[in-house]
């Protein structure tokens, strides 16, 4: 028995500790936003907060995650649903197309973004390696730029 | 959804097109000057009223546009309601829905894209037959950037005449004339009484009044919707990881299959040595053979499936290709250039007399590409059940109800299964690119849940199965040839280009009918340069088979025939000693609304300012889905020889814009689909299997490598074009002429990189040595 909290909600997982979280997510848990791309931590779209730091979650079993919190893009937005800014940074900028990469940009720029809260574009093409196949990256970079002007601001 | 009643609906129903011609001869008579559009009829449904094929309103307010076209990014749903609530005087808010409905009622089908005739401008017996047979077939497809195109008159009408119908009901209501009533913002209004009725009040009477049998449409004047930048309907969602992709469908009690592909196309499978051991990993359920030819894992996780199937060892057929390699294919197109008997498209004037005339100035290169692949985002997936009571359903994130049904027939067909009845659910695409039209992964879910009625089964191929086992666009090689007149421009121009049929490969697995390899349409595309004053021009094509398949993927023959074409245009530039930009404005002196995007494009990259050593700019252009696009990219090469696109400049001609932003988008994302291909994608055969395997071995452009993008909207007098393919049309030769213009290499094979990856992250877009 593996327990953690996911989203601020405890959650206890028996028998798949050497199930990586990924698929303990969609597949135990129903949480569907983190995606699976490659399976190999080659495209990030499967990222997610663990304590505060973006991992691909199908590089992370789930027996190591005792007593981790987990956060995921459906835990982003505020418990009334308030977008958080990174998000609301992506609509202002309009920036997913088909939308399947989006989970993990957004849960890799919101750890970018708790670490470094105005972050050159150098900086942003550090940290944000994620792959989006429909080529929303110049939207992606205008939208890093906005948020942390919002979180600067306020 | 409730069946919807059509007018002429089933008149032609199951009928092929040659059996009906006398039908249609009698029947058609009515619609041989206009064709209208169907599907106008409303009904109400419970509490909701159908005003249309197009528009639901429901009690709550809100109301539900279908847009029977899949969205898969390029934001569709959300420019097509746009038309819709535009001629409705809908408030573009969160009121509005949109649904891809899953009945197939003949106003929604893709006609458009197969007979190339806008609708409005549709007429004669041909066109009425073949729209009857499309509609009547469920012919619904998303595809050759055509979603606008066709359905922009159609849902014009649709909401022109469901705000007749509510001006109408009003009208009763009210018991004044029509002509009194005015509409905006979602309710009509008697100004003289000054009363007002929600459209909402109305709908239920409107639903039952006939429609219009002339729906009046909006002047353009009046447009408040149309051309103004709308945000997409489907973005709340997808920031809150809420949209439903195929990935993300989950039925009760659910099985989840993995699969092995043969990694030698079209080899079968002769046996799979340690069945007992994989049947007891952890959580599997069953060990299938599909068709004799894929092997399926089926576990109650997909995870405990794939680390299952990676046990298989499964022994293939002999096909014959088990020898061939990357350099034996491209070896047999240069032979097929060399000693091919091409398909004649195109012989206008006496191109080979001009090419022969003693004293000719000839330009002659070859050109090629490698095979490619899709990587869409969201791996492929389909979710398949066989109900007890012998229906089926699907769920897939696909491009193509036609396909779809077929593959969900087809596989049901191999267990012997032939469902009563059977419901296709397009969920949203992560990605598609063309690659969703074929029905390859639909057909393995079917069987699947064929051989376990009763429980829904989810195939999900995992990435190294898409990108080594997949669908591929042809590799390609083309020899130009070009007679230079006195003023060095070209007075013969002859192509000839070898590749794959698109045509012959994808009909072959998912049509009835597999139409011949020869003279491929799409093969030929961007290859005409018909925008170009050449007074004696030649085309032609050689057909290529290999045991690869092939299929559509973004822009098709404009992928590769552009980079040929526009790179073969700067090389006659560079042998007339004249500026890449003069001389193409020179070959565009018949064409002023490509002139006029060529140098929107110009000026917008400052074409001509002195760039610093190491750096080049590169223009192209091409008409394409009846847009026309050009680009200038602007490179940088290092001493070491790594390649930089630092910006990309994009002018597009999309005739009428509905939704701006999009339009936008749709360059920057193809500009980058385009220029990752340029510069890194290459799909290499070793012992007849593909060698790539997943992201580190197919690499694509990612946040840091990505070129600044400025895009432009040029505006003309056309109707809507494409914008979906157009961007990634006219990158590669952008980016290879800008190259040129940097170090004076000239690079004729895509990608334009050699050397290998240093670093998992860097990208693989270096100069030889020898060429830096
Ligand atoms: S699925 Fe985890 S990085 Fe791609
Ligand atoms: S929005 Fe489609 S992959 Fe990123």
């Amino acid at each position: 028995m593996v327990e953690f909290t996911v989203n601020g909600r405890a959650v206890a997982l028996e028998g798949s500790a050497d199930k990586p979280l990924l698929w303990a997510l969609r597949e135990d848990l129903g949480i569907l936003g983190p995606k699976f791309g490659c399976g190999v931590a080659e495209c990030g779209a499967c990222r997610v907060l663990i304590d505060g730091e973006s991992v691909p979650s199908c590089q992370v079993f789930v027996g190591d995650l005792s007593g981790a919190r987990v956060v995921t893009v459906e835990g982003l937005a505020q418990p009334d649903g308030q977008l958080s800014a990174v998000q609301q940074a992506w609509l202002d900028e309009q920036v997913p197309q088909c939308g399947y990469c989006q989970p993990g940009f957004l849960i890799a720029v919101t750890a970018l973004l708790s670490q470094i809260p105005n972050p050159s574009d150098a900086q942003i093409d550090e940290a944000i390696t994620n792959i989006c196949r429909c080529g929303t990256y110049p939207r992606i970079r205008r939208a890093i730029h906005r948020a942390a002007a919002t979180l600067s601001a306020g | 959804m409730p069946r919807l009643i059509t007018r002429r609906g089933l008149l032609l129903t199951g009928a092929a097109l040659g059996g009906t011609a006398l039908v249609a001869g009698i029947a058609g008579i009515g619609y041989l000057s206009t064709v209208d559009v169907d599907g106008l009829e409303g009904h109400v449904d419970g509490e909701s009223a159908v005003l249309n094929a197009f528009v639901v309103l429901h009690p709550d307010g809100s109301v539900v546009i279908n847009v029977p076209r899949t969205e898969m990014g390029q934001g569709i749903h959300t420019g097509l309601a746009m038309i819709v609530a535009e001629e409705m005087d809908l408030p573009f808010d969160d009121r509005i829905r949109v649904d891809f409905p899953t009945e197939a009622h003949p106003a929604y089908s893709t006609w458009f894209n197969v007979l190339q005739v806008r609708p409005e401008e549709a007429s004669g017996p041909v066109v009425w037959l073949g729209r009857r047979v499309l509609g009547e077939m469920g012919f619904i497809a998303t595809g050759a950037s055509g979603s606008t195109m066709g359905l922009w008159h159609p849902m014009r009408v649709a909401g022109a005449a469901a705000r007749q119908m509510l001006i109408a009901a009003a009208a009763i209501r009210l018991g004044v004339p029509p002509s009194e009533l005015t509409t905006a913002a979602g309710v009509v209004r008697h100004e003289a009484t000054e009363r007002v009725l929600s459209y909402g009040e109305l709908a239920r009477a409107a639903a039952v009044l006939p429609p219009p049998d002339d729906p009046v449409l909006k002047a353009r004047s009046d447009w408040r919707l149309i051309g103004r930048s709308q945000p997409r309907v489907d973005l709340p969602a997808k920031v809150r990881g809420a949209p439903v992709f195929g990935m993300d469908v989950t039925l009760p009690d659910m099985l989840h299959a993995a699969i092995r592909h043969a990694p030698v196309f079209g080899a079968s499978v002769s046996g799979v040595r340690n069945e007992a051991r994989v049947r007891s990993a952890p959580g599997v359920v069953d060990v299938v053979l599909i068709d004799g030819r894929h092997v399926a894992v089926l576990a109650r996780s997909w995870w405990q499936a794939e680390q299952a199937a990676w046990l298989l060892q499964i022994d293939w057929s002999a096909t014959g290709a088990e020898a061939v390699d990357s350099a034996q294919l491209a070896a047999r197109q240069t032979e097929a250039l060399a000693t091919g008997s091409p398909h004649d498209h195109i012989d206008e004037g006496d191109a080979a007399a001009a090419l022969a005339a003693p004293g000719a100035t000839v330009i002659e290169a070859e050109y090629g590409v490698p095979f490619v692949t899709h990587a869409c985002m969201e791996p492929m997936n389909a979710t398949a059940i066989l109900h007890p009571d012998g229906r089926a359903e699907i769920w897939a994130p696909s491009q193509n109800r036609v396909t779809m049904r077929s593959g969900a027939a087809r596989g049901m067909g191999w267990a012997g299964v032939s469902a009563r009845e059977t419901t296709l659910h397009i969920t949203m695409n992560g990605g598609a690119f063309g690659r969703r039209s074929d029905h390859d992964v639909i057909a393995e879910a079917a069987y699947l849940a064929a051989r376990h009625p009763g429980r829904a089964v989810k195939v999900i191929w995992s990435r190294e199965e898409d990108i080594g086992r997949g669908l591929y666009r042809s590799h390609a090689a083309a020899r130009l040839r070009a007679a230079l007149g006195p003023d060095g421009l070209p007075v013969a121009y002859d192509a000839l280009v070898a590749a794959q049929s698109i045509l012959h490969s994808m009909g072959g697995r998912n049509l009835p009918v597999t139409p011949g390899p020869d003279g491929d349409v799409l093969t030929v595309e961007g290859l005409e340069k018909r925008h170009y004053t050449l007074p004696n021009r030649r085309m032609r094509s050689q057909h290529v088979p290999s045991h690869m398949p092939i299929h559509f993927w973004r822009s098709n023959g404009f992928s590769f025939n552009t980079f040929f074409t526009e790179s073969f245009i700067d090389e006659c530039a560079q042998a007339a000693g004249a500026d890449p930009l003069a001389y193409r404005r020179a070959l565009l002196r018949d064409s002023p609304r490509h002139l006029a995007v060529l140098d929107r494009v110009a000026r917008m990259a400052g074409w001509g300012a002195p760039l610093a050593p190491g750096r080049g700019r590169g223009i192209a252009i091409e008409e394409c889905y009846r847009s026309v696009v050009a680009q200038v990219a602007e490179v940088t090469v290092a001493p070491d020889g790594e390649v930089t696109v630092d910006r990309l400049f994009c002018a597009i001609d999309a005739g009428l814009v509905i939704n701006p932003d999009q339009v936008v988008a749709q360059m920057e994302g193809g500009a980058i689909y385009g220029v990752t291909t340029a510069l890194m994608s290459a799909i290499r055969v070793e012992r007849g299997a593909v060698v790539e395997t997943n992201f580190h071995d197919f690499p694509v452009q990612r946040l840091a490598n990505a070129p600044a993008i400025a895009v432009e909207i040029v505006e003309s007098g056309e109707p809507p074009c494409g914008a979906g393919e157009p961007g990634v049309v006219p990158a590669a030769a952008a980016v290879a002429n800008a190259l040129f213009a940097a170090t004076g290499r000239r690079l004729r094979h895509l990608p334009l990189t050699v050397t290998e990856t240093i670093g998992a992250r860097r990208i693989r877009s270096m100069l030889p040595p020898d060429q830096a």
